[in-house]
């Protein structure tokens, strides 16, 4: 089975089935102001916060090769836009959906650290943005400043997709965007669960020295994916290479 | 042009009142509510936060020690992965109070060495703290862990000392340790004097002070009176001496 094959099509039924607020075209250039590397958003100055650790939220970027699977430049919004929930904290679901090209077993896991570094990138003024990858959680903030002057999740979804976009090996984006309710948002985290698995599988082969394949907890995983096994293959070649 | 934060970190011996101090300083600067200020409480007892009347939920020792625990227990992550995870905790144990931002250092109780841990948690402290307008440090006694476990550099160091022989010369040896041992870098340093019962008292030791004297608060029964009521010095009234010579110190240092 393909990387995430199964992910993208359990979004895609995701999005089909829930009542979509929007599905807007991003823009080509984000006309927002940058918050010239200060974006901590105090409580005082916040009109919404998205994914506290509070609330319930899942964050996650999967990848395909197949052109087929993403809708580049849509923005889909399950739930209230950000100016509809001023004063209010939401759980907050965000899949990031991207065509790449180029991912062999070599460098597919040094891609995938660069692509996560992508959303602390985003300086926007008036967004703060805090998150942890091994939890899947993302946790932010928008100023009051920033509601008022139109920050909404069409700049938001547009900005990260032109940051995504500065990779050679990125060519297409779609983003979806949960605020609706902390079941919708766990219904997603159900379906990315194998995503965050798959990653840390990723994480423990190819940053321990000398993993035991046979007790270790992402097994199943490594011997289901092609890209893994791949991975693998590679790794034990290099290392009977080393070893003589 | 981007703003440049001020840092201010507070020393001297313990039962000086440096806590007292602090607390008035971070008022004073929190009532300019364009600015955002950052309180660091750097001392294990973590009396700044009971002087500000905050409740705070986690230190940045028990960040400290939750990642070590999770090291021992052979979990490892990319150094990126493990910076925003640590950067995502510590946000979580900001405690927020208008346009104050409280972060409590806490006491480590991990045995063994744990330096790039703390390495890691330096630099995490300092990437927050470029988000603020100023930052003030409530720190230990000793000027070395101002750097071991905050941050390497800040632009004004303020020794406090009570009128007895000890203070001072304990506030001498932190200038000393600073100035020579280049325990901490800064930019400014400087001395108030605390509990001043006569202003012959500050001539005296002005006299001999190596230091610049920043400005002296006289012994103030209301300050004893928060203190013993446990009330927040955020409330203590703005028309007080003590509350107006802190003023007025902020105003000389040009930290707004």
């Amino acid at each position: 089975m393909e990387l995430f094959e199964q992910t993208f099509s359990d979004i895609r039924n995701y999005i089909e089935g829930k009542n979509c607020r929007f599905r807007v075209a991003a823009e080509q250039k984000t006309p927002w102001p940058s918050g010239k590397g200060r974006n901590v958003v105090l409580s005082d100055e916040m009109a919404v916060e998205l994914g506290s650790p509070q609330m319930n939220s899942v964050s996650c970027l999967i990848w395909t090769e197949n052109r087929n699977l993403i809708c580049d430049g849509k923005i889909n919004l399950v739930g209230p836009d950000i100016k509809e929930s001023n004063g209010q904290s939401l759980p907050f679901g965000k899949i990031v959906l991207a065509e790449v090209s180029g991912f062999d077993e070599a460098g597919t896991y040094d891609k995938y650290k660069e692509m996560e570094a992508v959303r602390y990138s985003l300086d926007l003024k008036g967004y703060m943005i805090r998150a942890v990858s091994q939890y899947q959680r993302e946790w932010s903030r928008i100023s009051r400043e920033a509601v008022q002057k139109g920050f909404s999740f069409k700049v938001l979804g547009s900005a990260l997709r032109e940051e995504y976009l500065k990779k050679d090996y990125i060519h297409a984006v779609e983003i979806l965007f949960v605020t609706s309710s902390g079941e919708d948002v766990g219904e997603l985290q159900e379906i990315t669960k194998n995503v965050g698995r798959t990653i840390s599988a990723m994480n423990k082969m190819l940053s321990e020295i000398d993993p035991d394949c046979d007790e270790c907890e992402y097994n199943d995983v490594c011997d289901e994916v092609d890209e893994l096994k791949g991975m693998r293959k590679t790794r034990d070649e290099k290392r009977m290479n080393t070893n003589g | 042009m981007d703003k440049k934060t001020k840092t201010i970190a507070l020393c001297g011996k313990g039962g000086v009142g440096k806590t007292s101090v602090s607390a008035l300083m971070i008022k004073n600067l929190a009532q300019r509510k364009d600015l955002k200020v950052l309180a660091i409480d750097a001392d294990p007892a973590v009396g700044l936060c009971t002087a500000l009347g905050v409740q705070i939920k986690k230190t940045v020792d028990d960040i400290r020690n939750d990642l070590i625990n999770s090291i021992k227990k052979g979990e490892s992550q990319s150094k990126a992965a493990t910076l925003n995870m640590l950067d995502y905790e510590l946000f979580d144990a900001l405690t927020e109070y208008d346009n104050i931002g409280l972060l409590a250092i806490g006491r480590p109780e991990s045995e063994g060495c744990f330096c790039k841990v703390n390495s890691l948690l330096k630099d995490i402290i300092q990437d927050l703290a470029k988000n603020f307008d100023v930052v003030l440090i409530d720190g230990e006694a000793g000027v070395e862990q101002i750097n071991r476990r905050v941050m390497k550099t800040v632009d004004h160091l303020i020794m406090i000392s009570d009128t007895s022989a000890k203070g001072v010369n304990v506030a001498n040896t932190i200038k000393h340790l600073a100035q020579d041992n280049k325990a901490v870098d800064y930019k400014s340093m400087g001395m108030i004097l605390n509990r001043v019962r006569d202003e012959s008292e500050v001539l005296n030791i002005k006299n001999n002070l190596p230091i610049q004297l920043l400005g002296w608060l006289p012994e103030d029964d209301l300050i004893r009176e928060f203190d013993f009521h446990g009330r927040s010095f955020l409330d203590f009234p703005d028309e007080a001496r003590a509350c107006k010579t802190v003023k007025q110190i902020i105003q000389d240092l040009q930290i707004l």
